[in-house]
């Protein structure tokens, strides 16, 4: 970590904290043009319940004071506010509870993206104009095109249905979240259509990579298949794929919120949807927050990595 | 006088001039070669007449329940069976391909009115005005673009009531996130064609700003611009088949695949015809407009050319 880095790392946390703050204030700004609104679908609110609940949720202050003692309360308290339908649910610890059963679904949906991408992609290259080439390709050709959810309502079917015999339905019917044998069928559906791009960009970068000069000596060497492959051929050819991890990561917790809402997981996208559909503006302002971070943090932590892999790149 | 020796007609006979052919003309020329591109534009082919015959007439109305047994699977009468309200699933896959064609077509020119203008006055003027626009791109980048597109049709429909629930405020939503896609490929090519000697030789004969941008900046980089263009609509699609999925998209009775798709969800174990149509329609539609797009872009990007 030279200065430069830890400077650019600076830049670009006060750039993400500026983003953040600047597109979630425009989301409360709108959301609070209205005063009142999340209570006016309750039946039979007398207008005295709606004025204490008003005054506890401070909505009957000056737009201005709202948006000030929000501003104040993120920034300084880390504090999201409480939640406007079940009163005494506070959303900062809600929503950290929920990120972190995300991120379990979240972390192996990369895996199988990073993991079975590269694996198709190189084997593809390696192979290339055999059947091994043509039977990747063509999945990943067909695959980058199936939304997650097509794909989770597949594999719903499958082995939910179909395949019921061996899985027993573990991964769904199962209450509360958290066991391995849950996790597969949602983060392969998760994680499949982003799995056929690496591929297809890996195979790309990979047959030019395998033809330059240096991976020639490799082999002319006499080094084994193994290491000219992983450790000179690889580490040219993910410099590319890095570069789609950004837009990637961001895809994947887009569609985490449809997939986790088909498959009945407690986490961040299911109560995003949630929340929206009960018009529960805090929860709605403070998920999108978390995720406006989530994303900003994700796309610096690819650029970190980016140097690491070409040294020809500085900050 | 030796110079007066010089046969003058004679050049252009001896040397066979190469073909004069249009941009157009070589793109056409290069996608009738990639047969999945061809494959592409002959589904959406398809899908754009289904459209348009939707628009006047279906078997059944799409909004139409109860025209048979709820449930009921794929039948002489209904080849693609009904739903769980009963309506006729073929009409309604129909109808559905009318929406993707106006949400698709719809978001591919907002985001290049968007998109375009700023990206040539970015590039051509550089300076304070490339800064400014290049700031908002950049921010642009930095957030989950699909969920502030989610966040907006819920607050210009639901929470404000501005615009009503429907495909125009889904495409405007849609056009607000991703104009910049477009705007930073333009840019890029503004850049690089403000510096060429035909661009030089406009300036030279006194050509404002507007008419260089306009007429001799813009023609030149419109290859890639359809290219981007093509590449919105499927992100379009698949964005109101996301939202409707989760019933925040179109209204309950618009047959919206991903709506559909939602509805056959819940009967997914005894009547599984009511989820695959629309799922397979909308991943076939997206995977015709995916190799169009990649066809186009090997066909205008020269330095892709075998």
């Amino acid at each position: 970590m030279t200065r430069g880095t830890v400077s650019y790392i600076g830049q670009r946390l006060v750039l993400i904290a500026i983003t953040t703050v600047l597109v979630s204030s425009i989301v409360f700004l709108l959301l609070h043009q209205i005063p009142g609104n999340a209570f006016l679908n309750e039946t039979r609110t007398s207008p005295e319940s709606l004025a204490a609940n008003l005054h506890h949720y401070g909505l009957d202050l000056p737009l201005g004071q709202q948006y000030v003692n929000w501003f104040t309360g993120v920034l300084l308290h880390g504090d999201l506010g409480e939640s406007l339908k079940n009163r005494g649910t506070f959303i900062t610890p809600l929503l950290i509870r929920e990120a972190s059963v995300s991120a379990t679904v979240g972390f192996y949906a990369l895996i199988v993206t990073i993991g079975l991408g590269l694996l198709l992609g190189i084997v593809a290259a390696l192979r290339q104009n055999t059947w091994v080439d043509y039977v990747a390709s063509s999945a990943s050709v067909v695959g980058y095109s199936i939304p997650s959810f097509v794909l989770a309502i597949f594999g719903l079917l499958l082995a939910g249905h179909y395949f019921y015999i061996w899985t027993g339905g573990t991964f769904y019917y199962v209450p509360g979240w958290g066991k391995l044998e849950q996790v597969p069928v949602p983060a392969l559906a998760l994680g499949l259509p982003y799995a056929s791009y690496v591929a297809r960009l890996t195979r790309a970068s990979m047959l030019e990579t395998i033809r330059t000069d240096y991976v020639r000596t490799a082999w002319a060497k006499g080094l084994r298949a193994r290491v000219v492959v992983l450790r000179h051929a690889l580490r040219n050819a993910l410099i590319p794929v890095v570069t789609i991890l950004g837009p990637l990561i961001t895809g994947i917790i887009t569609g985490s919120v449809v997939i986790e809402n088909i498959f009945g997981i407690p986490g961040l996208g299911k109560e995003f949807v949630t929340s929206i559909l009960a018009r529960d503006y805090n929860i709605v302002i403070g998920v999108f927050t978390f995720y406006a971070a989530l994303v900003g943090l994700a796309n610096l932590l690819v650029d970190v990595i980016y140097p690491v892999l070409d040294p020809r790149i500085r900050y | 006088m030796a110079m007066a020796a010089v046969p003058e007609p004679d050049l252009v006979t001896a040397y066979e001039m190469p073909e004069q052919v249009s941009m157009l003309q070589d793109a056409w020329n290069r996608i009738r070669r990639n047969r999945l591109a061809l494959v592409g534009a002959g589904i959406i082919a398809i899908l754009f007449l289904t459209a348009i015959v939707a628009t006047f007439w279906t078997p059944y109305p799409v909004w139409l329940q109860a025209v048979g047994p709820t449930y009921q699977g794929p039948s002489a009468a209904h080849p693609l069976g009904l739903d769980q309200a009963g309506r006729d699933i073929l009409s309604r896959i129909m109808g559905g391909a009318s929406i993707t064609v106006q949400v698709g077509i719809g978001s591919a020119i907002i985001v290049s009115l968007i998109g375009i203008p700023l990206g040539l006055l970015a590039g051509f003027y550089r300076g304070a005005v490339d800064t400014t626009i290049s700031f908002f791109i950049n921010i642009w980048y930095g957030i989950p673009d699909l969920l502030v597109a989610l966040i907006l049709v819920f607050v210009l429909s639901d929470a404000l009531h501005l615009i009503p629930r429907g495909i125009f405020v889904i495409v405007l939503a849609f056009s607000l996130t991703r104009w910049m896609d477009v705007a930073r490929l333009v840019r890029g090519q503004a850049l690089a064609l403000r510096e060429r000697e035909f661009v030089e030789a406009a300036r030279m004969s006194g050509a404002r700003d507007l008419r260089i941008i306009f007429s001799h900046i813009f023609p030149n980089a419109l290859g890639p611009i359809i290219v981007q263009a093509t590449f919105a609509i499927p992100a379009a699609v698949l964005f109101e088949a996301f939202l409707s999925f989760l019933g925040l998209g179109l209204p309950s009775p618009m047959p919206s695949w991903g709506a559909m798709a939602n509805d056959g969800y819940h009967g997914l174990d005894f009547a599984p015809h009511i989820a695959l149509a629309p799922t397979i329609a909308l991943s076939i539609t997206l995977m015709a407009f995916n190799w169009l797009g990649d066809g186009l872009r090997d066909a205008f990007d020269p330095r892709m050319r075998r």
